[in-house]
């Protein structure tokens, strides 16, 4: 709750998942686990990534996505596959949250650059845990650059 | 020069009588095997001389087609060439070929035969002429083909199965994920009602609230939340059978003995516990993936303690033979056995016969039939209610005992 509530930018959670209720789940989870993130819920890959293609150019502000797997058009692996090729995008923390526990689909999403794959349904806490750890790093590393 | 002896009136009347014996078994031979096969002679370069009935039947050429050609006339083009040239030194040196050919008839239909050629010798040991004898096979091949053709659909359908099961599995943890979640919720708002009744002072009446609050909801909830990890744990024994024909196995010679040792040891404290007994005889050794295999054994090892009879301390006796070139284990106890009309059902996917005596997802047995029959193995179990279970495991044995 500190890292974000102190920092300055605490990054805005953006949820992909295509089950409402999952979203909806995540986010008061999340809110009861003390975390004041900003967040916004896209219902498919598609959806994030034309938010994505949509913002200005330069614009600051941190994020961290949470990405679902098994999702109607744009998959989240595919997700994952092209925000990691694009340079602008490839340093955002991603943390895989999907009902699949098949290890080559785990080590995929790792060798695609994944920061954390968690498996639903979630220990909330500990979820939460990783959020904020993966959120201050992400403060931190964006804090120079909005500085300067 | 010596003159050769005159025979006897009496001696040529019997050398005449034995070669009129003899010509006739001869003709009795031959219309015999005409009878059965399907015969052809050569001379020694290939030139068929002879065919039988049957040849002309099954090749639907007259013999007059077939009398001055070589076998060629038949040729169907399955066999590469080097077969019949393999096929041609092992006549020509003097020795019997065995084997089965793919014809083509004269009206282009096609048949097998099982063949034998065998080459009649010269006095200087060179083949003088060389009769084939076959046999109508075309039906056995085609048995065949179709168990090979239904063998690999089978292999596919079963595939198919798997990934389907694995789909399914995951689409309904899905929605399992929101009743467990929002489950949660409903616990937690109930709480919170819970609390700010308590916090008004008697401004809000408690009577009301009582039995939905202390007896309704916590009930509805104890069960919704039962049902979630029924089903979780159900999908996720779905899941871990699904992947079995996914694994790749890795086939070598395993020591048994080491292998349940090792799984004892890992047991001992629950052993100990119910002071078990457990004797393990000098074990065969087998081929198998040392991984899977060691999961049966522990399953097997894990039911003995699950289903221990309570009246009687436990005791395992593990055997091993070697039998028709399979290594044959036997895992026997004293527990609580199993009847014969339930036996076969042990196998059954989440079939459980003892729900209440001990936890588990109903697939233990289940997964280690799977994981034997990927390794040309197999699991059976006999035994009696109320004297104890033996479970038979069979995997192939190593070289050195077939």
């Amino acid at each position: 709750m500190l890292d974000a509530m102190t920092t300055p930018h605490p990054p805005t959670i953006l949820i992909v998942d295509d089950d409402e209720g999952h979203a909806i789940l995540i986010r008061e989870n999340l809110e009861a686990a003390g975390l004041r993130n900003p967040v916004a819920h896209y219902r498919d890959g598609q959806a994030l990534l034309d938010f994505f293609a949509s913002r200005p150019v330069g614009a600051h502000q941190s994020f961290l996505i949470l990405l679902d797997i098994r999702m109607p058009k744009v998959d989240g692996i595919e997700v994952l596959r092209r925000l990691k090729a694009d340079d602008a995008l490839a340093k955002l923390p991603v943390i895989m949250l999907t009902t699949t526990d098949d290890a080559r689909e785990v080590e995929r999403c790792y060798e695609l650059g994944c920061s954390v794959y968690i498996q639903k349904p979630v220990d909330y806490d500990r979820f939460a845990e990783a959020i904020r750890r993966l959120g201050l790093f992400v403060t931190l590393l964006l804090l120079p650059e909005v500085s300067k | 020069m010596p003159v050769p002896e005159n025979p006897s009136s009496t001696d040529r009347e019997t050398l005449e009588r034995d070669l009129h014996a003899t010509v006739r078994e001869l003709r009795e031979v031959k219309a015999a095997l005409d009878e059965h096969s399907i015969v052809a002679i050569t001379d020694s370069s290939g030139k068929i001389t002879y065919v039988n009935d049957k040849f002309c039947a099954i090749s639907k050429y007259e013999r007059a087609e077939l009398l001055g050609q070589d076998h060629r006339i038949i040729n169907s083009g399955h066999h590469p060439s080097s077969f019949f040239r393999d096929l041609w030194t092992t006549i020509v040196h003097g020795k019997v070929w065995h084997g089965e050919i793919k014809n083509r008839a004269k009206d282009g239909t096609y048949y097998w035969v099982d063949t034998t050629i065998f080459p009649f010798l010269n006095e200087a040991g060179k083949p003088r002429q060389f009769v084939a004898i076959r046999t109508d096979i075309t039906q056995r091949k085609a048995s065949e083909d179709e168990l090979q053709r239904v063998a690999a659909e089978l292999a596919e359908k079963n595939k198919e199965l798997e990934a389907i099961v694995y789909t399914v599995s995951h689409d309904l943890r899905s929605p399992l994920v929101n009743v467990q979640g929002f489950g949660k919720q409903l616990s937690r708002a109930c709480e919170t009602i819970r609390a700010a009744a308590a916090a008004s002072d008697g401004k809000i009446s408690l009577e009301p609230l009582q039995k939905p609050l202390e007896v309704t909801i916590p009930q509805a909830l104890k069960f919704i939340n039962a049902g979630v990890n029924k089903m979780e744990s159900l999908l996720a024994g779905l899941l871990r059978y699904s992947r079995l024909g996914r694994v790749a196995l890795n086939l070598r010679p395993l020591n048994i003995n080491a292998g349940i040792a090792e799984i004892l040891a890992a047991m001992k404290f629950q052993l100990d516990e119910v002071k078990a007994e457990v004797r393990v005889d000098p074990l065969p050794a087998c081929v198998g993936d040392s991984v899977q295999t060691s999961q049966v054994f522990s399953n097997l090892l894990d039911n003995a303690l699950k289903y221990r009879d309570p009246a009687r301390p436990l005791r395992i006796v593990i055997k091993g033979e070697v039998r028709d070139g399979q290594s044959i284990y036997s895992v026997a106890d004293n527990g609580i056995g199993i009847a014969p009309e339930h036996q076969a059902k042990v196998f059954d996917i989440f079939h459980r016969l003892n729900p209440d005596l001990a936890t588990g997802e109903g697939l233990g047995l289940t997964i280690a039939q799977r994981v034997l029959e990927r390794q040309k193995g197999r699991i059976w179990v006999e035994g009696q209610a109320g004297v104890g279970t033996t479970f038979y495991v069979s995997l192939p044995a190593t070289d050195t005992h077939a």
